[in-house]
């Protein structure tokens, strides 16, 4: 079973197996024949009728679309309520209302992304056991780009399958063959007869009846909703500032924390000298250490929280990091570099001796900083936990299960199960993998427990979202490439120095470490495998630091891709060949590559002349069953100070449900890659990270956002990701322009230096040419 | 007690006067349009109109602004319900991804358009400097000039 599982998926399933649902998964066959993976049973929910478990119709016709995964702001509410309106026939608009299921129907688990297959493909006894186990044991998340691929079809089937169902309670009432009837705008029509009946007044009786057993999917050539871009359901309620997040979760006497975290990941609390002067603070309740590593004040308002937080004296215990600094910590990266003992992934042909034996070799190390998410909702958890010990949690998360288990964790000692916790997924102000943990529910719900029959709401400040929260991990890579007569790679060898993110992730919140041996995702971008090279040796070395590491948009890509495609431009230049050209050749096997770096250069005019000074850069990149192609413009003026002016995308998305979502999605990956590009960056002092808030730790604002233009490029492959693609290719492409623009080859992150213009504004500036 | 008009209601809050605003909209009046991002008038989550003017709330001690008119983002729509101008260009444009910056930025545009009704990019990369992670900024100045033309039309 296990080598079916992505690494993701062993750490999910890891999670589920410290759970207690194991003992119900492994009761035989007969029993998993009883699971529900399909959910479309329907049944009535006092006024509402559930044709299935993604949709209910209200008896003025209204219809619920149950989306079981988080909107973050890609857009997904939109993207899976659009295929249940085009399979259930109805038009796209306001009568169509989306809410995240409080229920852990085991059709919404994420079976096919831990089994890496897709649900319209799905079969055989593996997948028949893994989906049922997997269903059953509430693995409920949204990430790696994987919802749409993931849920288009069974919700595809969901909404068929209802509407066969209310066209058989229509052929009942009128008695005529369902045959002779026809669907149109949430309506049943007897065409002969003309009798009309609508969706809303069959919907009770529909419930009742027997979902078919294969309905039949609405022709694609019938389609008038999936591929044609539709408005976001959920933008209304936030243009009008209406409280959808979960910081804005508010209830009758509720009580609200802040808390500190230990300057030095892996401290401990050794002493709050002055708890009694931070309890008679104004408002404060409570004072609470939380397994022994952080301090957390309750108080009648968060105001009145925070403010006492900052007057908290705490002693932390002395670590093995607390001398650790960001030259330090480049020094490792460094050694692991020169690792004897990396992990080999990947081994083709005979990559050692090529290389030994070429006459032209290419060799580039390249670096990049820790980062954190920074998410523009701070970090928070809203938890109750009643008399009973049941309790209820309203979090802005990625997962349900982690919700589920984050309150166990926390008010697991004061007795409360995790099946006895009601979870209440909110909108998320940006998540970027940053909420999938269970970290701040964990805290809240331990406050929740002290606090039982009150509801505590956690908020954790921008300062500890910034230094104290989790981080993307830096990284380093050596390549290496032998280029032939033709100039184009023979031998490619790529190592990766990093913290591995399972190893991290796992000893975290896991009693299983799968440990950071072979973690794919230190890799992904590296292997570069739509590349036609004959040798090719790929690799890792995990670099163990005191820094906990977690999913971040795009994870190993983030990096990888900025290495591998600088580099490729980097042989471009020792083959004397344009960086286009370059790539055609070595993409000569891939059309569909070649497809998308073709659009994207015909958007962006590639090889028309630019003014001295400024620049284009190219970069692709195959992900999250996408590929994406972009071309950055940059200028660098006489001072150093860059600019990027402009990035082209394209991408194959394969089919894409919703094109102004895709599009929005690339704008909105260039515009968090050109940041992380240009401007972004952690660094460590005695153990302790520097930066603390958007004053030491710049953001992209609008002055200095780019232009994009996107060209979705449709291959005809079933859907692929699009949350994280757009990030992926932009800081090489942009490294590679600034090359073009001036001869000068950065390879380390970030790109330039941000210097401060006034209180809210900056400008990017070259670094020094090193001496 | 800081008397207050909030969204054209006259009101009294019992609040310590260095509380800022943010914090009072959002825990004493229960506005939770205005967001909490940064603390430190960096990022604009927390914009509201102050007198008609765009002030980070959460830098802005509630003391400070006694009798003053406070509009936040809820108060932009007419009392109707309909969207106001720049409301209705950010949905035009579908400028939102997680939303949870908009209201600053929407706010902040509100104030831009009363003082400059038809503004330049360099007027707009000058005034607008909130801060939006998911990256909506082509959207958002889209809109910013939409907002412009409709207010000009009327």
């Amino acid at each position: 079973m296990a080598r079916f599982l992505s690494r993701r998926g062993f750490l999910i399933t890891g999670a589920a197996l410290g759970g207690t649902a194991l003992v119900a998964a492994v009761g035989g066959v007969g029993y998993l024949a009883t699971v529900d993976v399909d959910g479309l049973h329907g049944h009535l929910d006092g006024e509402r009728a559930a044709l299935n478990a993604f949709l209910v119709i209200q008896s003025d016709g209204r219809v619920v679309v149950n989306v079981p995964r988080t909107e973050m702001g890609q857009g997904i509410h939109t993207g899976l309520a659009m295929v249940v309106a085009e399979e259930l026939d109805i038009p796209f608009d306001d009568r169509i209302t989306v809410e995240f299921p409080t229920e852990a129907h085991p059709a919404y688990s994420v079976w096919f992304n831990m089994l890496q297959i897709r649900p319209e493909e799905a079969s055989g006894p593996v997948v028949w056991v893994g989906r049922r186990v997997l269903g059953q044991l509430g693995f409920i998340a949204t990430g790696a780009s994987g919802s749409t691929m993931g849920m288009w079809h069974p919700m595809r089937v969901a909404g068929a399958s209802a509407r066969h169902m209310l066209l058989a309670a229509a052929a009942a009432r009128l008695d005529v063959p369902a045959a002779e009837l026809a669907t149109a705008d949430g309506f049943i029509r007897h065409v002969s007869s003309g009798q009309r009946l609508s969706y809303g007044e069959l919907a009770r009786e529909a419930a009742l009846l027997p979902p078919p057993d294969r309905p039949a999917l609405k022709p694609v050539s019938e389609w008038r909703i999936i591929g044609r871009s539709q408005p976001r359901v959920d933008l209304p309620a936030k243009v009008r500032g209406e409280p959808v997040f979960g910081m804005d979760i508010a209830l009758p006497d509720m009580v609200h924390a802040a808390i500190r975290h230990a300057p030095v990941f892996g401290a401990k609390v050794g002493r709050v000298v002055n708890e009694a002067e931070v309890l008679a603070a104004p408002g404060v309740r409570d004072v609470a250490v939380i397994e022994g590593q952080k301090v957390a004040v309750v108080a009648a308002s968060w105001w009145q929280a925070e403010q006492a937080a900052w007057l908290l004296e705490i002693e932390w215990t002395k670590t093995d990091a607390d001398g650790v600094s960001s030259t330090e910590m480049s020094a490792r990266l460094g050694s692991a570099l020169a690792s004897t003992t990396p992990y080999e992934h990947v081994d083709e042909g005979d990559t050692g001796s090529v290389i030994a034996n070429a006459s032209t070799v290419v060799e580039a190390d390249y670096t990049v900083p820790f980062l954190p998410h920074a998410c523009m909702e701070p970090i928070n958890a809203t938890v109750f936990v009643r008399d009973d010990l049941t309790a209820e949690a309203w979090v802005s998360s990625q997962s349900p299960m982690a919700v589920r288990q984050g309150v166990a964790r926390g008010a697991g000692l004061a007795g409360v199960e995790p099946t006895s916790v009601t979870c209440n997924i909110t909108m998320n102000g940006g998540a970027f993998g940053r909420r999938s943990d269970q970290d701040v529910v964990a805290e809240a719900a331990f406050l929740a427990a002290r606090h039982r029959g009150r509801p505590v709401k956690l908020i954790w400040s921008r300062e500890e979202d910034i230094a104290r929260g989790l981080f993307r991990s830096h990284a380093a890579a050596r390549m290496r490439a032998a280029l032939g007569p033709d100039g184009l790679p023979v031998a490619y060898d790529a190592l990766v120095a990093t913290q591995s993110v399972i190893d991290s992730v796992a000893s975290r919140n896991l009693p299983v470490n799968p440990g950071p041996d072979g973690d794919r995702i230190s890799v992904e971008g590296l292997d570069k495998l739509h590349y036609a090279v004959p040798n090719r040796r790929i690799r890792s070395q995990h670099v163990p630091s005191h820094m906990p590491i977690h999913f971040w948009r795009s994870n190993g890509f983030s990096f990888n891709t900025f290495f591998t495609e600088s580099f490729i431009d980097e042989c471009a230049l020792a083959a004397k060949a344009d960086p286009l050209a370059y790539r055609r050749a070595l993409l000569r096997d891939s059309p569909r590559h070649l497809a998308v770096l073709n659009r994207v250069a015909e958007l962006a005019k590639w090889g028309t002349p630019m003014a001295p000074g400024r620049g284009r850069g190219i970069a692709i990149e195959e992900c999250y069953r996408s590929v994406v192609a972009q071309v950055a413009e940059v200028t660098v003026a006489a001072d150093g100070e860059v600019r990027v002016d402009r990035v082209f995308c394209a991408i194959d998305a394969g089919l894409v449900i919703n094109p102004d979502a895709v599009i929005a999605q690339m704008e909105g990956g260039i515009s968090f890659g050109v940041t992380t590009a240009l401007m972004s960056a952690i660094s460590l002092d005695a153990g302790a990270v520097v930066e603390s808030n958007f004053h030491d730790f710049p953001m992209q604002r609008l002055a200095n956002a780019p232009a994009i233009e996107v060209a979705i490029v449709d291959s005809g492959l079933p859907p692929g990701g699009a949350g994280e693609p757009g990030i992926v290719p932009v800081a090489g492409a942009i490294a590679n322009a600034i090359h073009a623009a001036t001869g000068r080859r950065i390879r380390s992150l970030p790109l330039a230096v941000t210097e401060t213009v006034d209180e809210r504004r900056t400008r990017t500036v070259l670094p020094p040419v090193p001496t | 007690m800081v008397e207050l008009v909030v969204n054209g209601k006259p009101l009294s809050v019992d609040a310590e006067v260095d509380k800022p605003l943010l914090w009072v909209l959002r825990e004493d009046l229960g506005l939770l349009g205005p967001k909490y991002g940064c603390g430190i008038a960096q990022c604009g989550a927390c914009r509201v109109l102050v007198d008609g003017k765009s002030t980070p709330s959460c830098m802005t001690p509630v003391g400070s602004i006694a009798g003053a008119s406070v509009v936040t983002v809820e108060g932009l729509a007419q009392p109707a319900g309909m969207l106001s101008v720049v409301q209705q260009a950010w949905i035009d444009e579908q400028v939102p991804q997680c939303g949870f910056c908009q209201p600053g930025f929407i706010v902040a545009t509100t104030a831009l358009l009363e003082a400059t009704p038809r503004p330049t990019d360099a007027e707009i990369d000058e005034a607008i400097t909130n801060i939006c992670r998911c990256g909506t900024y082509p959207r958002i100045r889209r809109a910013i000039h939409r907002a412009a033309d409709m207010l000009a039309e009327r």
